[in-house]
C-alpha cells in the first residue's frame, strides 16, 4: 500500500518512514505542505499521514484544497495540536481520522488500514476473493485454509487487486499503487508479479483484461 | 433603583430637594420678615391714627358725670380690636370687649405702643393722652390678627411652592432615571455575558460622560482576549514543541526494536539520541525561561561584555567548524557593561546559536563587542544565512515562534529569552537584515556604563 506522508519534523518524518515501512507501506515522504497538495491531487494514494504545522502550506489548508478539487484519498491527521476545536475543524475540513502524537506505529498503521478499508467499501479486516483470504495487518494469505507464503511486492500486488474487487486495475494504476519514489520499476514488472501470483494462488483468481488491465472477481466465474 | 445614599440616583434626588427646600425655606424667610415689618408699621399707624381721633373727640364731648359707656359692636371684626377712653382715671367709653382696667398690663400709663397680655391674649396697645392729661385712650389690636394676615399672605405665596416640591421630586427623580438608564443597561449586559464573550459592549444612546467608561471597557476586553489568545497559541505550540521530539524518540525507538537490519536499527537508535537530546535542550531553554519570567531582577555587576563574548564563542566554535562555518569575533580590549555575567552568556549563547543554527554550511557568523558614542555597548551578531522575512521578525521573541521549514529543531524559545534577558539588563534590541553579510543582524545595545566601577571576569559562560 503506497501511502504519502507529510511531516517537516526531519527526525520524526524519518521515523515514521521508517516504521510504516517495516509494516509492509510504500512510504513517500514530503515536507511541506505544497508538495503534500500537490502530490496528494497527482498520485493514486491509498492514504495520507497529514501533520498540521507544515511549512509553506497549512495541514488544514492543504486538506480543505484537495477536497475542494474532489479527491477522496484517506486523509489521517497527525499532529500535536489536541484542542477539541482543532480535532473538530481538521474533521470537518474532510480529514477521515485525526491521531494526537506520539503515536504507537502500530496503531498508526492499523488506522490507515482501516481508512484504506473503509475507503474501499470493504466492512472486514480480512479480504477475501473466491478461495483466497488475505489479512492486510498480518500481511498474510491463505488459500483453502493453507498459508502461501508471498514477497512484498506480490503481497501488495494481489492487495490492490482484492481490495478493488470486480474493477479493472491498468499496469499503470498498479505500479503506482506498488512503488514509492526512488524504486526502480522495470517495464514488466507487473506482468511477473501477476505471473508468480497465478503460480501460486491459480490462474483463475487473477483475470486478465486485454488491452486494459487486471482484475480479481469476489466468486469464481467458470467454477 | 433605591434612594440609598451610594446611589446616584438618590444622591442627585436628595441634592436638588436640598438646595429647592433651602431656596424655599429662605424665601419664606425674608417673605415674613418684610411682610411683618410692613404689617407692623402699617398697623401700628391705624392704631396710633384711631388713639388720636378718640382723643380729639372725647376731649370734646366727654362731660362730667358720663357713665362709662359700651360702643355697639358693628362689625364681625370688630372684636379683634379694642379701645378705652379714660376720663380723670375713670373709664368713660369702651369698645364692648375691653376690659374695665386700662390696657397697660398693670403698670401706670406710659404713651406709645406696647404689647400686654389681657386674659391670656396677647394685646398691641398704643396708649395716648389728650393735652390736659384728663383724657387717656387705649387703642387695641389682638396680635394674633396681625400673624394671621402674615400667615394669610405667606400662604399665597408658599403654597404653590409646597406643592411644587414633590412634583419637583418626582420630576427629578425621573429625569436622573432616565439620565442613568445607559448605565443600567451597560450594567445588565455585562451581568449576563459569558466570561468568554469578550467582543465590545455596544450602548445605544450612551450619554458623552459614559463614552469613556465604554471605551476603557471595550480596551480591556481587547486586552483580555489578546492575552487569553496568546495564552491558547502559547498552549498549543508548547503542546506541538512538546510532543514532537517525545513523538520522534518514540517512533525511532519502535523503529529499531522492529529493525533487523543493523545498519538501519543503528541509524534509529541514533536518531532516538538525537530526538533526547533535542527534548534535553527544549526543557533546558523551558525552564530557563520559566526562571527568567518569575525571578527577581538580578543583581547586575559591571563586567567586561569582550571577555564574555570571546569565552561563549570559544563553547560554540567546535560546532560552528563542523558545518564549516566561519565565526569571526571583533571586540574591543574592554567593554564595560552593568549585568549578571550566567544571563548574559545565556544571551549571548543563544544569538550565536541562532546564527550557526539558521545558516547554511560554508555561512560566516560575525559577533562585534564595540562601545559607541556616549559609552553605549553594542553587541552585534551578524550572519550570512538566508535570513528572515520582515513578517517573522515581528514574531521573534513570542514563544514557541519558528520559522517553518527550516529543518531545524530549535526549541522556538531562544528569542523569549534573548529578550527577556536583554529587558533585565535595560538592553534594546534591534533584528534586521544584515547588510554586510546578507542574513540576519541582531544588535542589543546596552545602556552607558557608570563611570567608577570595577570590572569583574566573567565567572561562568
Amino acid at each position: 500500500m503506497r501511502i504519502l506522508l507529510a511531516e517537516d519534523d526531519p527526525l520524526l518524518g524519518d521515523g515514521l518512514r521508517a516504521g510504516l515501512r517495516q509494516l509492509g507501506f510504500q512510504v513517500d515522504w514530503v515536507r511541506d505542505g505544497q508538495a503534500a497538495e500537490r502530490e496528494l491531487r497527482a498520485e493514486p494514494y491509498a492514504a495520507a499521514v497529514l501533520d498540521l504545522g507544515l511549512p509553506m502550506m497549512d495541514g488544514m489548508e492543504v486538506l480543505a484544497s484537495i477536497r475542494r478539487a474532489g479527491s477522496a484519498t484517506p486523509i489521517l491527521v497527525l499532529t500535536a495540536r489536541d484542542a477539541v476545536p482543532d480535532r473538530i475543524r481538521g474533521l470537518d475540513l474532510g480529514a477521515d481520522d485525526y491521531v494526537v502524537k506520539p503515536v504507537d506505529l502500530n496503531e498508526l498503521a492499523a488506522r490507515l488500514r482501516a481508512l484504506v478499508r473503509r475507503a474501499h467499501g470493504q466492512p472486514q479486516e480480512r479480504l477475501t476473493a473466491q478461495d483466497v483470504v488475505l489479512d492486510p495487518a498480518a500481511r498474510s494469505v491463505l488459500r483453502d485454509g493453507v498459508p502461501v507464503t508471498l514477497p512484498a511486492r506480490e503481497f501488495d500486488l494481489l492487495h490492490a487487486l482484492m481490495l478493488n474487487t470486480g474493477r479493472v486495475l491498468s499496469r499503470d494504476q498498479l505500479e503506482q499503487r506498488l512503488y514509492s519514489w526512488g524504486q526502480e520499476v522495470e517495464s514488466n514488472a507487473v506482468e511477473v508479479h501477476i505471473h508468480h501470483l497465478r503460480r501460486k494462488l491459480g490462474t483463475a483468481l487473477i483475470q486478465t483484461v486485454r488491452g486494459v488491465g487486471y482484475m480479481v472477481q469476489r466468486e469464481n466465474p467458470s467454477p | 433603583m433605591t434612594l440609598l445614599p451610594r446611589s446616584l440616583q438618590g444622591r442627585l434626588l436628595i441634592l436638588v430637594l436640598c438646595v429647592v427646600t433651602g431656596v424655599w425655606a429662605a424665601t419664606a424667610a425674608m417673605t415674613w420678615r418684610d411682610v411683618r415689618h410692613e404689617l407692623d408699621e402699617l398697623l401700628d399707624s391705624h392704631l396710633a391714627q384711631a388713639a388720636a381721633l378718640l382723643v380729639v373727640q372725647q376731649a370734646g364731648e366727654v362731660g362730667d358725670g358720663h357713665e362709662a359707656a359700651d360702643v355697639p359692636t358693628l362689625h364681625r371684626y370688630a372684636p379683634k380690636v379694642a379701645f378705652q377712653v379714660f376720663h380723670e382715671e375713670r373709664l368713660a367709653l369702651r369698645s364692648p370687649n375691653a376690659p374695665d382696667l386700662p390696657m397697660a398690663g398693670g403698670k401706670s400709663f406710659s404713651p406709645g405702643f406696647a404689647t400686654v397680655k389681657i386674659e391670656g391674649i396677647a394685646w398691641r396697645v398704643f396708649a395716648a393722652q389728650g393735652a390736659e392729661r384728663d383724657v387717656q385712650v387705649y387703642v387695641s389690636e389682638r396680635v394674633d390678627s396681625r400673624a394671621s394676615i402674615l400667615w394669610a399672605v405667606l400662604r399665597s405665596t408658599l403654597w404653590p411652592m409646597l406643592l411644587a416640591l414633590p412634583l419637583l421630586a418626582l420630576v427629578s427623580w425621573w429625569a436622573v432615571y432616565r439620565g442613568v438608564a445607559p448605565l443600567r443597561k451597560l450594567g445588565g449586559s455585562l451581568a449576563k455575558r459569558q466570561p468568554q464573550a469578550l467582543q465590545p459592549v455596544v450602548v445605544a444612546g450612551a450619554p458623552s460622560e459614559m463614552v469613556p467608561l465604554v471605551d476603557a471597557l471595550n480596551g480591556l476586553f481587547d486586552r483580555i482576549a489578546r492575552m487569553i489568545e496568546s495564552e491558547r497559541r502559547f498552549t498549543a505550540d508548547a503542546a506541538h514543541e512538546l510532543r514532537t521530539p517525545i513523538a520522534a524518540i518514540r517512533t525511532q525507538a519502535q523503529v529499531a526494536l522492529g529493525e533487523s537490519d543493523d545498519a538501519l536499527r543503528r541509524h534509529a537508535l541514533e536518531s532516538t539520541l538525537q530526538g533526547c537530546d533535542r527534548a534535553t535542550r527544549l526543557v533546558e531553554q523551558l525552564l530557563t525561561l520559566s526562571r527568567l519570567e518569575a525571578g527577581a531582577a538580578p543583581a547586575l555587576v559591571s563586567l567586561d561584555l569582550a571577555a564574555l563574548v570571546r569565552q561563549v564563542i570559544a563553547e560554540a566554535a567546535p560546532q560552528a567548524m563542523r558545518c564549516q562555518q566561519t565565526i569571526e569575533v571583533e571586540a574591543a580590549a574592554h567593554c564595560l557593561v552593568q549585568g549578571d555575567p550566567i544571563l548574559l552568556a545565556v544571551l549571548v549563547r543563544n544569538l550565536v546559536d541562532n546564527a550557526t543554527r539558521y545558516s547554511p554550511q560554508g555561512a560566516t557568523v560575525r559577533i562585534s563587542v564595540a562601545e559607541r558614542e556616549g559609552r553605549v555597548v553594542l553587541l552585534r551578531i551578524e550572519d550570512s544565512g538566508s535570513g528572515m522575512k520582515s513578517g517573522d521578525i515581528e514574531h521573534l521573541g513570542e514563544r514557541f515562534f519558528r520559522v517553518l521549514g527550516t529543518g531545524q529543531g530549535g526549541s522556538g524559545l531562544g528569542w523569549s529569552i534573548v529578550r527577556r534577558i536583554a529587558a533585565l539588563h535595560q538592553a534594546s534590541i534591534q533584528v534586521r537584515k544584515s547588510t554586510g553579510l546578507g542574513g540576519l543582524t541582531a544588535e542589543i545595545e546596552f545602556p552607558a556604563q557608570l563611570i567608577g566601577q570595577y570590572p569583574v571576569s566573567p565567572q561562568h559562560a
